[in-house]
């Protein structure tokens, strides 16, 4: 009997990584208390240009990357301490996340000389960030149906269609839009491309769609006979579907799926005062103990990266756990502060972090991949389908 | 040990356990049958002492590498005091003794040694009724030291488990020794060292729960086709790996750093959040395997139960989810809302 094996083995992050940790905590400590934050809630959602140029002028964003485009040649390993100190200290980095946890990286992969020396020095400095161009109305899931189309014409493409849920759009500067530049609907993976396109660009609409929070994040993005010139066409034309599957693995592999609402539980720590009952102590080192592990298959996947294997099941394995985690804790740190708060005054201010928490939860096992998406890919894993 | 002589002995006592510990040896314990043979076997091979240091007859091993063969144990369900004996062992050996033959278990709770005697009742002592020897460390005026008690001057209560392992109530009044000596760990340490081993048979048994599931559903055939083919099943046994998977990943991170940071302390907080973590993930490993397997799982012919019932005892085995998620809680609520990232990313408690 034997079924295909998902370990995470133990990975130590390396010597050189742990120092940057300690760079990384000082220059945040020096930094954050000078920024006026939009809200505490969130923190790769929460936007700050003053903060990415910081960060950008540390070599901190695109900290991978070749150094002819501004890069800084460091380990993958390097980049998840520095992604995982954002995250645990609340940093706004909002801005620059999308363009250099994938946009930069495919760019790095799949993009021109010219695209990568016109683009990748801006978003290492901290100045040009990114939107993802693939969900469509029609098309959430099921990414092979997207309709958006890009008709080859003299010089470039002529685009008609519509985005959706695109975060940021309002704000950022490029958006990597998939298309279809070939066939037909029913082609599905074939004839699909990838295009660079400025959000400038005539004939593109950026209409807000406010989520249930109240919060302006999401656009619907419309294309209407917007010219594309042939030079924003990423790599080859119909290697979309290659490059948004390993766009993907970035998007999920990261600290982010668990670690996205970690002020709820510090919140938590502080309403429960130094010497909570048993009770209470139980429950809490019980949702510590579950980071914790998150953290260590977390950490387990980069190294896996890092040694060149590419674990997209085990990345799915981490989404899923990590995003049902955070689902859980703002009901269990709600339910556990009702009772063994010590002072009511923390008690108003804590109740209205896990409201905002729970208000954002369902939004965790949606973005990036649905939960049912995540475990049909570690079904196949498993060899059952 | 060497990774290639590591590698060796994993992958020979990997084997043994799977051919020699079938249906009949675990059931047969659970009836009250001592499986002399096989403990002979175990012994052969020096399995209880993985961890004890060659110049004390043991193999040399590290606690890693004792770990490693528990959880190996575990997948097999191995209804023996292995993991009990390889740590009175490595008690034993650490406090200056030798180790000897023959199976043991490990007394952790409320004894204390007074002018060389043990006194003291520990409930839920696995393995209590066959163990030749007690291996206690005890409290002897502030501190700890690990006294050895043999099963004739020891009163036993036998109170099997509910997954049919001979545990029971041990006292000593006023105990002759085998042996004495000054613990080189604290209590609290040894209690760790236990939980870590509990944590990592927990982790191979949930290994094996998957397996059979896995198995199970792709030959179960309702309705004209495997059930594995169902959507429904597939999401089921997608958490079950998850689960699975965040239990096994716990349990090894732990034993590395308990392994790393030395006998006396290394990797506290790994193990309080590893045995939590298989504590905590148990009951949905369980439910989902037996969901998945029907009417089949619930027999007491299949062995599904072996696993699922070994693992919902081993929940409470040397500290439960309870147990250690008070004491990380009260750790990480001690030191404050600033210092629980950092606690996170270093694995420790805060200072």
């Amino acid at each position: 009997m034997s079924i295909p094996k998902l370990e995470f083995p133990p990975f130590h992050l390396p010597a050189e990584a742990e120092a940057l940790r300690g760079e990384v905590r000082q220059f945040l400590k020096e930094t954050l208390p000078g920024l006026k934050s939009e809200d505490r809630f969130s923190s790769w959602n929460t936007r700050s240009s003053e903060f990415s140029k910081a960060l950008g002028k540390r070599g901190w964003i695109g900290i991978t990357w070749p150094t002819q485009y501004g890069g800084s040649e460091r380990s993958f390993l390097d980049r998840y301490v520095v992604t995982e100190e954002l995250l645990g200290n609340g940093a706004p980095a909002g801005a620059h996340w999308v363009a250099d946890r994938q946009s930069g990286p495919l760019l790095l992969r799949f993009g021109s000389e010219e695209q990568r020396q016109a683009i990748l020095p801006k978003i290492t400095a901290g100045e040009c960030y990114f939107s993802i161009g693939m969900s469509e109305p029609d098309s959430g899931s099921d990414l092979a149906s997207v309709r958006t189309r890009a008709e080859p014409v003299p010089g470039g493409f002529r685009v008609n269609g519509t985005k959706v849920w695109t975060s940021g759009a309002h704000h950022n500067h490029y958006c990597i839009t998939l298309v279809r530049t070939s066939g037909q609907h029913g082609d599905r993976h074939k004839g699909l491309s990838q295009l660079l396109v400025d959000l400038k660009t005539p004939g593109v609409t950026i209409r807000p769609i406010i989520n249930l929070a109240g919060r302006h994040d999401w656009n619907e993005v419309t294309f209407s006979d917007c010219f594309i010139p042939e030079e924003c066409l990423i790599g080859n034309e119909g290697d979309g579907w290659l490059q948004v599957t390993s766009e993907l693995a970035f998007e999920r592999s990261g600290p982010e799926r668990f670690m996205q609402n970690f002020h709820v539980l510090r919140e938590l720590v502080r309403v429960l005062g130094r010497q909570p009952a048993g009770r209470a102590a139980s429950i809490l080192g019980r949702i510590v103990a579950r980071l914790w592990t998150l953290r260590q298959m977390s950490v387990a996947v980069a190294g896996m990266m890092q040694g060149g294997k590419s674990p997209a099941i085990e990345a799915a394995l981490v989404k899923d756990l990590g995003t049902i985690y955070q689902q859980d804790l703002p009901e269990i740190a709600r339910v556990l502060a009702e009772s063994d708060a010590t002072t009511e005054d923390d008690m108003a201010d804590f109740l209205d972090v896990a409201q905002y928490a729970t208000m954002m939860a369902p939004s965790y096992t949606i973005q990036g991949g649905t939960t049912q998406v995540l475990r049909g890919i570690v079904a196949r894993g498993l060899g059952l389908r | 040990m060497d990774h290639d002589t590591r590698e060796m002995l994993l992958d020979t006592a990997g084997r043994f356990f799977a051919e020699r510990c079938g249906k009949d040896i675990v059931n047969g314990v659970e009836k009250g049958t001592w499986p002399a043979d096989f403990w002979k076997e175990i012994e052969e091979m020096g399995l209880p002492l993985t961890a004890v240091p060659e110049d004390k007859g043991g193999v040399g091993g590290t606690i890693a590498d004792l770990m490693a063969v528990l959880r190996l144990a575990g997948e097999n369900a191995v209804p023996v005091p292995l993991a009990e004996t390889a740590l009175a062992n490595l008690l034993i050996a650490a406090a200056g003794g030798t180790p000897g033959p023959g199976p043991a278990t490990i007394v952790l709770g409320n004894v204390s040694f007074d002018n060389g005697r043990l006194s003291g009742k520990v409930d839920r002592v696995p393995f209590a009724s066959v163990a030749d020897r007690f291996v206690a460390v005890a409290n002897s005026g502030g501190k700890p030291v690990v006294a050895v008690v043999d099963k004739a001057n020891a009163k036993v209560t036998a109170t099997p488990s509910h997954a049919g392992e001979p545990y029971g109530t041990v006292a000593f009044d006023k105990a002759t020794c085998a042996f004495s000596g000054a613990s080189a760990v604290s209590a609290e340490r040894a209690l760790e060292l236990a939980a870590l081993a509990r944590a990592m048979q927990m982790a191979g048994a949930a290994d094996k729960v998957l397996a059979t599931t896995v198995e199970y559903s792709k030959q179960r055939v309702q309705f004209g086709r495997s059930i594995s083919t169902f959507q429904a099943i597939q999401h089921m046994l997608a958490e079950l790996a998850s689960c699975v998977a965040a239990t096994i990943a716990s349990a090894e991170a732990a034993s590395r750093d308990a392994d790393e940071g030395g006998l006396a302390d290394g990797g506290s907080f790994s193990i309080a959040a590893a045995k939590t973590q298989a504590s905590d993930f148990a009951q949905r490993i369980c439910a989902i395997s037996h969901q998945s397997m029907g009417a089949m799982g619930f027999t007491h012919e299949h062995i599904l139960h072996h696993y699922t019932r070994r693992l919902w005892v081993w929940r409470r085995d040397f500290g439960s989810e309870s147990f250690w998620g008070e004491k990380i809680g009260a750790a990480v609520a001690k030191a404050g809302p600033q210092a629980l990232w950092p606690a996170l990313t270093s694995s420790r408690y805060a200072a």
